[in-house]
């Protein structure tokens, strides 16, 4: 994973109020923490942020210009958005040290189409990974191109890069190919009416 | 019919319609959902009637997870009953809904037939909704 720099700004006000009218001006308020150090709030450009989140993923690391000539090195821990407007809320900050392992988590990327019939439910979405912390992986690639019916990929079977270690456990399930469900039993998965009655009962217990 | 196999208490009050969505806000289980946009109590029939029209509509080769429950109860007072005399009895379950939740979600290997089942499903439910999927609504 490469490296970004990106200016960061000291917040001095805090609050829902200055939260918001920090957004307004175009930033993303921050918290940097870690490493025993008090934390510090800081404004982050939201256009530049979002576009390391969308190229880099979640698990970008970042050199931060603090702007009184120091920087920092940190690895971007929560990322918050609303749940509507889909724009970053908020970011956490994690101090990072170059060569430091990091346990972090990675997307699981399937790729290629399962045999004919067949269908994948990818059961993880997501592994946790101990990397150091400048070669972190973006995502893991799974493929599935072929894959029969009743195969089931689990988490010791992914592929990862060297130097990385597995900290999900191994037998987890991630991905798992069944055969496609029929009309019938599509229809009888939820469809099963309750009777009436149980209706009344449930109300009245 | 989704209904509750046993509540505390048979009559309460009808629930908050305020905020947003604390949770659930992300298609996890399949690669498209409908996301709840209004606030909204969805009713037992309602989600029945969308799920119906999601299995209609891919008729096999697919999966759907409803991630709602309708576990709240609303009453209703008889028609033509003078006011007073007690609560109504239960007359509906439904899901308190707010908006940014993932009401249903679904995988099936054709996008364009995912999106229409699910575009079906969104006519059945009282609210604004639009689909989603798992790797898109990144900023």
């Amino acid at each position: 994973m490469s490296e970004v720099r990106l200016a960061a700004e000291p917040r001095t006000e805090f609050g829902k109020g200055a939260a918001r009218r920090t957004r307004r001006a175009g930033k993303i308020p921050a918290v940097l923490y870690g490493h025993g150090s008090d934390p510090k709030h800081l404004a982050l450009p939201a256009l530049e942020f979002a576009r390391v989140v969308r190229e880099h993923g979640h698990n970008a690391v970042l050199t931060l210009d603090l702007g009184d000539g120091n920087s920092e090195l940190a690895l971007t821990k929560t990322v918050t958005t609303h749940p509507i407007k889909n724009y970053i809320e908020h970011v956490d900050l994690l101090l990072v040290q170059r060569g430091e392992q990091v346990t972090v988590e990675v997307p699981v990327v399937v790729t290629g189409e399962p045999a004919p019939g067949t269908l994948l439910t990818q059961e993880l979405t997501e592994v946790t990974l101990q990397a150091e912390a400048l070669h972190i992986p973006e995502q893991v690639e799974l493929s599935v191109a072929g894959v029969g019916a009743g195969t089931q990929i689990h988490a010791r079977e992914l592929s990862l890069p060297q130097g990385v270690t597995l900290v999900t456990d191994a037998e987890a399930l991630v991905a798992n190919v069944v055969p496609a469900p029929t009309a019938a039993q599509m229809e009888a998965e939820g469809g099963a009416a309750e009777p009436a009655e149980a209706a009344e009962a449930a109300a009245e217990a | 019919m989704l209904i509750p196999r046993k509540v505390k208490h048979r009559k309460q009050h009808s629930p908050s319609r305020k905020g947003a969505a604390k949770g659930g806000t992300r298609v996890s289980f399949g690669e498209f959902g409908i996301q709840a946009l209004e606030p909204a109590y969805v009713t037992n029939r309602q989600i029945e009637s969308a799920r119906i029209a999601i299995t209609r509509h891919i008729r096999r080769g697919g999966k759907v997870w409803i991630n709602i429950f309708p576990d709240r109860p609303l009453t209703k007072k008889p028609a033509e009953t003078r006011m007073g005399s007690g609560k109504g009895s239960p007359e509906y379950w439904v899901a308190n809904v707010k908006p940014g939740r993932v009401l249903f979600e679904m995988s099936f290997p054709n996008e364009a037939v995912a999106r229409e089942a699910l575009r079906r499903a969104i006519h059945k439910l009282p609210m604004k909704c639009r689909i989603v999927t798992r790797e898109g609504g990144e900023f």
